[in-house]
């Protein structure tokens, strides 16, 4: 009688600390998985805001080729190669392919910008500068988000490069993801004004 | 083979380098008024005066507009500096998203506003750039930086008022903006573990495994104060005694690069 009780408790105990396992290992997978969710939400939404401001330079570049024209009609590759990245990152049906067309994009305008040390009538005109601002301010949002979407990237490619990181990945469908690079042409050539 | 001394502390030496390189970023304490000054620019009456202005602007309509000058950025482009700063301060409101960051960089020769995103409607990048333009740099060329950094700011500081539809006299109230120190936790998960423990009293064990359970994880994860609450504990806000231009820190407003910069 006496030992039985004893095998009772022992049981019980045994019951508890398998159950307190079990538990510990369903928090863990949970929030291992729920870590991968969410890390590709990051990324995502970093890449919606990378979106809009790539589609609001996109917006703006009509307006100021039409400017530009006006003044420099000689710069006919120019006008071409900028209407044809706009069209190349139009037709990207991936992250790459989008991200390649608006660096080349950026690449472009920046030249496009730097007409006005050739036709000093450009730097008069209230529209340009006007044009010129937004632009200018429009290449700045662009960086925060690239900024911001790389280092969200950085946070789900790292996971998924751990131990347990890719098994999780692997379990939520969660690929690692494509960084933002500037080109270095982009880089060198940010448009630069001085007042 | 042991490490020598040398070697141990040469290795020290690259991993702080390389850390701190790493870090090497905008990095100044949060202001504790609308103007910081830290390049001594800005003389007594117009500081005050902004810093009064500033104050009520707050008051009237939430946003957060803090005025910054600097010797120098350190060799960061104007505009990380800026926004790292305003990311950093969290200026505005959340949700609001309505701060607002003036730096003036004094060595550089720079300036950039740094506008929040609930306010890019209406201070636009363009707008920004023409107040720059053409009301901030005459001054600043002539070296009257006071006066320029007065006249700029002051044109968009009202543009914000009329747009929320107040007027501003210069005269705050005199008593804080209450923005006091926030509870650390929610007042929820003080109460959870009570009801949780009613819940295991009266639902009993027996067939009610399922149930209960579910509560296991947070029970065993402890119910300590959610983090990304309230601020960040340094600057314990809220008394500023009705002093005239204390700032009580920032309210989690969020920045995407809007606004404008530029040289003289």
């Amino acid at each position: 009688m006496r030992n039985f009780g004893k095998a009772w408790i022992i049981l019980v105990v045994l019951l508890i600390a398998l159950l307190l396992v079990g538990l510990g290992i369903f928090r863990w997978y949970i929030s291992g998985y729920n870590k991968a969710v969410n890390l590709e939400q990051e990324v995502e939404k970093a890449w919606s805001d990378i979106d809009a401001v790539l589609q609001r330079r996109i917006d703006l570049v009509p307006n100021l080729v039409q400017t530009v024209k006006g003044y420099a009609e000689h710069e006919k590759e120019l006008f071409e190669n900028i209407a044809k990245s706009r069209e190349k990152y139009f037709q990207a049906g991936n992250r790459a392919g989008k991200i390649e067309a608006s660096n080349e994009l950026g690449g472009f305008l920046s030249r496009l910008l730097m007409l006005q040390e050739r036709y000093p009538d450009l730097k008069a005109n209230e529209n340009f500068l006007s044009l010129q601002a937004q632009l200018e301010g429009t290449e700045n949002r662009i960086s925060v988000a690239r900024t911001r979407y790389n280092e969200a990237a950085k946070q789900l490619n790292s996971y998924y490069r751990q131990f347990f990181g890719s098994f999780f990945c692997r379990r939520a469908g969660v690929e690692p993801v494509e960084y933002f690079e500037a080109t270095e042409q982009a880089q060198t050539e940010v448009p630069q004004v001085e007042f | 083979m042991p490490l020598s001394y040398r070697e141990i502390i040469m290795s020290l030496i690259l991993i702080l380098a390389t850390t701190t390189a790493v870090r090497s970023q905008a990095n100044l304490p949060m202001p504790r008024r609308y103007v910081e000054d830290y390049a001594n620019v800005i003389n007594g009456t117009d500081e005050q005066s902004l810093n009064r202005i500033l104050q009520e602007l707050e008051q009237k309509t939430g946003a957060q507009y803090i005025i910054l000058t600097v010797q120098t950025t350190g060799g960061l482009p104007i505009e990380q500096f800026s926004i790292e700063l305003a990311e950093k301060w969290k200026l505005g409101q959340k949700g609001k998203d309505n701060g607002m960051l003036f730096v003036l960089a004094k060595n550089d020769r720079k300036w950039r506003f740094e506008v929040g995103y609930g306010l890019e409607g209406f201070v636009t990048d363009l707008y920004c750039s023409r107040i720059g333009r053409n009301v901030l740099t005459p001054y600043l060329k002539k070296g009257d930086y006071s006066k320029g950094i007065y006249e700029a700011n002051l044109q968009i500081i009202q543009t914000i008022a009329s747009e929320a539809g107040v007027t501003l006299t210069g005269m705050p109230e005199i008593k804080p903006t209450p923005v006091g120190p926030r509870r650390r936790s929610l007042p929820c998960c003080s109460i959870l573990p009570l009801l949780i423990f009613i819940f295991l009293m009266f639902g009993g064990f027996g067939g009610r495994m399922m149930g209960w359970w579910f509560f296991l994880p947070f029970m065993l994860g402890g119910f300590g104060s959610p983090g990304g609450y309230g601020r960040s504990g340094s600057f314990g806000g809220g008394s500023f005694g009705g002093s005239f231009g204390g700032f009580g820190g920032g309210m989690g407003g969020g920045f995407g690069g809007g606004g404008a910069s530029g040289g003289w």
